[in-house]
């Protein structure tokens, strides 16, 4: 097994100033926000790797930087071995950005109302002028939705079947590796379960990598490999399920997982996460989650935590043990 | 008896269901596009027809009895129409047909123009602030919020004054200068909240040049705001036009509908109850409007298939 992509020491700051009128009339500096600061992981070809952490955690902001809608400001993404920010050959790049497509959260607004689904699902294809016979007849059919569907409007089809579609999309262009921003969340329960086996299916039967962004720990624990725990930009632990579920590392992890409603938690007394996710404009120095951690000591208010191996887990934690 | 008394209400539910059905699949079809754009055609016909079958050179003065009134009425000096002039002549001899003819073409001619370059204006301006962002962005924003904060009519009284008398195209482009704010800001806003959207995120990653994006990706979207307004802007302009030809600005040579009108008030046609005057072109404009109304909410369910339903 190779690692498929490689992400060494990614960080991205957002400006998020106010405008300038306003900055000279409050007597304010500009303000930063770290989005995702210095992340290191690998994914494996055709295994499925979970990012997981709360809102503003960083998550999507590593997808998106992933299939080059946004460029890091500091470390480098590596797939299939080029480097997609310094690799100067054109054609290099241009097929590696072709293996990788990206599905997107709301099946509603990632779908154009006035294409028809014809169009819709062809377009990488068609984009970069490939040839489109029968492609999205065939990709529909794949997805489980009819060939006939192909000549109607999105509006005409419901969430689950639109996500469908988006995967259909995904798919078109022969991708090895799709960007999964939280597939389900937008969906009802019943239809998230067919949604995933699809995805799992088609996993199986294309040789797909997966990198599933999620919030659903039940998501993660059925679909991934390989999970990677995000807080406020910082990957904190990263295992593959069993390890992570049973022996969580981490007091973010074991919090989190604590946390998680459970099916047979009826009448259990949860103990609610103590406090809220810090400002990412003003992180915390030292570990972030020094401020929430219930062991947190010194040294945890003074020096970052690197991530190191820890048995089968990698952990960023001074504590860990 | 039954028998020969059922097919006919299941013929004639069978054939309105093709109706409905032709109706949904071309939304062209529909009755309120059809009324209005009729509307507005009646009055672009009265303009070709009437220049070839009456003599438009009765605009001018004295070309007949003054203050005569329209076949089948008597003006105060108990003088009846006459089919020479049948919808009556005004206080200067003009006949208020031949006015017509030539008067209600030139003001939709300038709502239209008007609009034309103010939607141009628009599209590119909101187009360039949605892409561009940053600086450019901010400039167009604060001249756009600016200017919509101007009265329009103010400012044109102060400018045709200062022009003296203008031409139809003249009176168009300035017009044009105070309506394609509305579209810009429109634009503005649907080309940020469709930049961040899955499908226009979706084509950039997949390589999309920004000229696609743009035009096959965001601009089909955009045709319901873009046909709304841009009728919306023709009404304004007209409403603005018509405004300061009723105030005696704008050409002071061409018949307008609305300096028909300025000059019936002038010479007290009020008060000598000479209603065709100023009655006839306002009728007219009333008719130009609800054409433009009908046109704005037919054009809304073509391009808006959500509103088309089978009823």
């Amino acid at each position: 097994m190779t690692a498929y992509v490689t992400v060494k020491g990614l960080s991205r700051v957002f400006d998020v100033s106010k405008p300038w009128l306003n900055r000279v009339l409050e007597r304010r500096g500009k303000a930063f926000l770290t989005a995702v600061s210095e992340v290191d992981l690998d994914i494996e070809e055709r295994t499925t790797y979970a990012l997981v952490g709360e809102s503003g955690s960083g998550k999507s902001t590593i997808g998106r930087m992933l299939v080059g809608l946004l460029r890091p400001t500091g470390g480098e993404v590596e797939v299939e071995g080029v480097n997609l920010d310094r690799e100067t050959d054109r054609a290099k790049v241009a097929k590696v950005r072709g293996d990788i497509q990206m599905i997107f959260q709301d099946p509603y607004a990632s779908l154009n109302p006035r294409w028809r689904v014809r169009d819709i699902i062809v377009e990488p294809v068609a984009v970069k002028s490939g040839d489109t016979e029968g492609l999205a007849e065939r990709l529909l059919e794949q997805v489980g939705l009819h060939a006939a569907d192909a000549g109607k409007f999105p509006h005409e089809f419901s969430g689950g079947q639109r996500q469908r579609i988006c995967i259909a999309r995904a798919l078109a262009s022969e991708p090895r590796l799709i960007v999964c921003d939280e597939p389900t969340s937008a969906l009802d329960v019943s239809v998230q379960a067919q949604v995933l086996n699809l995805m799992s299916d088609l996993k199986e039967e294309f040789g797909l990598t997966y990198l599933l962004i999620t919030h659903d720990l039940t998501v993660v624990r059925h679909m991934a490999d390989r999970i990677g725990v995000l807080y406020l930009g910082r990957l904190v632990e990263e295992a593959d399920p069993t390890t992570l579920f049973e022996t969580p590392k981490h007091p973010y992890t074991q919090m989190l997982l604590n946390a998680a409603p459970r099916i047979d938690g009826f009448g259990r007394e949860v103990d609610p996460p103590q406090g809220e996710i810090p400002d990412p404009i003003n992180p915390p120095p030292g570990c972030a989650f020094h401020p929430r951690c219930p062991i947190a000591r010194d040294i945890c208010r003074q020096e970052r935590p690197r991530i190191r191996p820890l048995g089968a887990t990698r952990v960023a934690c001074h504590l860990a043990e | 008896m039954t028998a020969s008394i059922e097919p006919t209400p299941t013929a004639a539910e069978a054939r309105k269901t093709a109706r409905q059905m032709r109706r949904f699949d071309n939304p062209w079809l529909n009755p309120k596009l059809f009324w209005g754009a009729g509307l507005l055609l009646g009055i672009v016909a009265l303009g070709i027809l009437g220049r070839i079958f009456w003599d438009p050179d009765l605009v001018f003065t004295g070309s007949a009895m003054l203050k005569l009134p329209p076949v089948g009425f008597e003006n105060l000096r108990g003088q009846a129409g006459t089919l020479a002039n049948p919808l009556g002549t005004d206080g200067g001899g003009r006949d208020v047909l031949a006015l017509l003819i030539i008067g209600a073409p030139n003001s939709l001619f300038v709502g239209v123009l008007a609009s034309l370059i103010g939607m141009g204006l628009g599209i590119f301006l909101g187009f360039t602030a949605g892409f561009v962002g940053g600086r450019t962005d901010d400039v167009i924003r604060v001249l756009s919020d600016v200017m919509i904060t101007i009265p329009p009519l103010l400012i044109l009284v102060v400018f045709q004054s200062a022009f003296g008398d203008v031409s139809l195209t003249m009176m168009a482009f300035l017009i044009a200068g105070f309506v394609w704010q509305s579209p810009t800001r429109l634009i503005r806003a649907q080309v940020l909240s469709m930049r961040e959207s899955g499908y226009v995120q979706m084509a950039r990653l997949s390589g999309a040049s920004t000229f696609h994006i743009m035009f096959r990706e965001m601009l089909p979207n955009l045709v319901p705001y873009l046909f709304g307004s841009f009728i919306a802007n023709v009404t304004t302009s007209i409403v603005t036009a018509v405004g300061l030809e009723v105030l005696g600005l704008g050409p002071q040579r061409i018949p307008t509908l609305g300096r028909t009108i300025y000059e019936a008030i002038n010479a007290g046609a009020l008060i000598q109850n000479l209603w065709w005057w100023w009655g006839i072109p306002t009728a007219l404009l009333a008719v130009m409007f609800i054409g433009l109304l009908l046109i704005n909410l037919g054009l809304d369910e073509v391009s808006n298939p959500r509103l088309r339903k089978l009823s």
